[in-house]
């Protein structure tokens, strides 16, 4: 009887896939503005013109230079400045040291995740969409510049880096993303609401060749009086390479329930 | 780039509410402060998001076990790191900023191995 039983539940188990549709394949409309055929997804015959794009080959890591980033911040409004004066009071009677909500194994999603200078970034070309892999938590972001345009906001399901649409302007890749989780991070301590709208242009840097400049705008009308600017470097290593960010394999920072992080 | 290096540990601590995203913040650490560490490797962990070196540090006749957090393996690399430049067994000197809350535990800044051999910031 109990071999009948476990019988029984093992069809169960090997039926359970086909019942529940795992391993379907969908078949996706295409996307908005695009009608069949003209997708990354159909990069045939494309592979040719990506040689016209600039050369940002390399791995690429996030430099500070005096005067650049962190030049100014952004001026928060309403409900988002009373949090963050909130925050800096807190991190004020805390002795200077910042609590945490997430895990630091969870990354900062955008615009955070372009501003990261202990890992570095790497830049994919490939028909109708650049691909920038991020050492840091692994993370991978998705600029697709084949002449899709956004869906409406209210349905895209926000994540941490947002949905990006890109186009050349000459060299000058330029980036829009909207979509972000607004339970992320504008900068520490600063929240964003939904309506965030990040604009990047990105290009070398006329001067040197081996530095990379991301010209960033920060716009959200609910949580910002005015948009804010920023300019983040980057700097070229020609044959490096990201190294593997499993943080769960080496989490020594856990964050307790004060939201302090630990130090093991 | 050691200099790079250099410039966003400084930015980190001059500037900890600006743009910077690391794994964690820095104020856990007292940046304005630099302790020396004498001692044997028990551990060097090569992995990001942080390499570790765990040391084990004579103090009047007992033994302290201290983590010292890096920065990332691929930074490190640029200051003339490897896997394999600590081993379990070595004996070490280290420069730390120490923990604001007075664990034993800090941010590395320098090493000198027995042999002489240096990295970091020693100035």
């Amino acid at each position: 009887m109990k071999r009948l039983a476990l019988t029984a539940s093992l069809a169960l188990l090997l039926a359970a896939p086909a019942a529940a549709q795992l391993g379907g394949v969908t078949a996706s409309p295409p996307p908005d503005g695009l009608q069949e055929g003209q997708s990354a997804g159909y990069p045939k015959g494309r592979y040719g013109a990506l040689d016209a794009l600039p050369d940002w080959g390399g791995i690429w890591f996030g430099q500070f230079r005096a005067g650049d980033a962190g030049a100014g911040t952004p001026k928060l409004k309403g409900d988002f400045k009373a949090r963050h004066e909130a925050y800096r009071a807190d991190v004020k009677a805390n002795d200077g040291v910042v609590k945490r909500s997430k895990s630091n194994c969870s990354p900062p999603g955008m615009p955070g995740i372009m501003q990261t200078f202990q890992y570095p970034f790497e830049f994919i070309f490939s028909p109708g969409r650049v691909t920038i892999n991020q050492e840091a938590w692994m993370q991978t972001r998705t600029i697709w510049t084949d002449g899709r345009t956004h869906p409406p906001l209210e349905e895209i399901d926000p994540t941490f880096m947002g949905h990006s649409i890109g186009h050349w302007e000459g060299d000058t890749l330029v980036v829009d993303t909207i979509g972000v989780n607004d339970t992320l991070d504008l900068q520490r301590g600063m929240g964003h609401s939904p309506a965030l709208r990040i604009t990047e242009r990105i290009h070398l840097d006329p001067a040197d060749p081996n530095v990379l400049l991301n010209e960033m705008v920060l716009d959200d009308p609910e949580a910002l009086e005015e948009p804010f600017k920023l300019t983040v470097r980057y700097g070229r290593d020609r044959n490096g390479m990201l190294i593997e960010f499993q943080c769960s394999e080496n989490d020594r920072n856990q964050i307790d329930e004060h939201g302090n992080t630990i130090f093991d | 780039m050691k200099h790079a290096l250099r410039l966003v540990l400084a930015a980190a601590l001059l500037a900890p509410a600006a743009t910077a995203f690391a794994h964690h913040s820095y104020a856990m650490f007292d940046m304005s402060k630099s302790v020396p560490l004498e001692g044997t490797v028990v551990k060097f962990k090569w992995q990001n998001p942080h390499a570790f070196i765990e040391i084990d540090v004579p103090v009047k006749g007992q033994t302290e076990r201290w983590a010292i957090e890096m920065t990332s393996p691929n930074n490190l690399t640029n200051e003339g790191w490897k896997r394999t430049t600590l081993k379990t067994g070595d004996k070490i000197t280290l420069k730390i900023h120490p923990l604001r809350n007075g664990s034993k535990g800090g941010s590395y800044v320098a090493v000198r191995k027995a042999d002489g051999f240096m990295l970091g910031d020693w100035k």
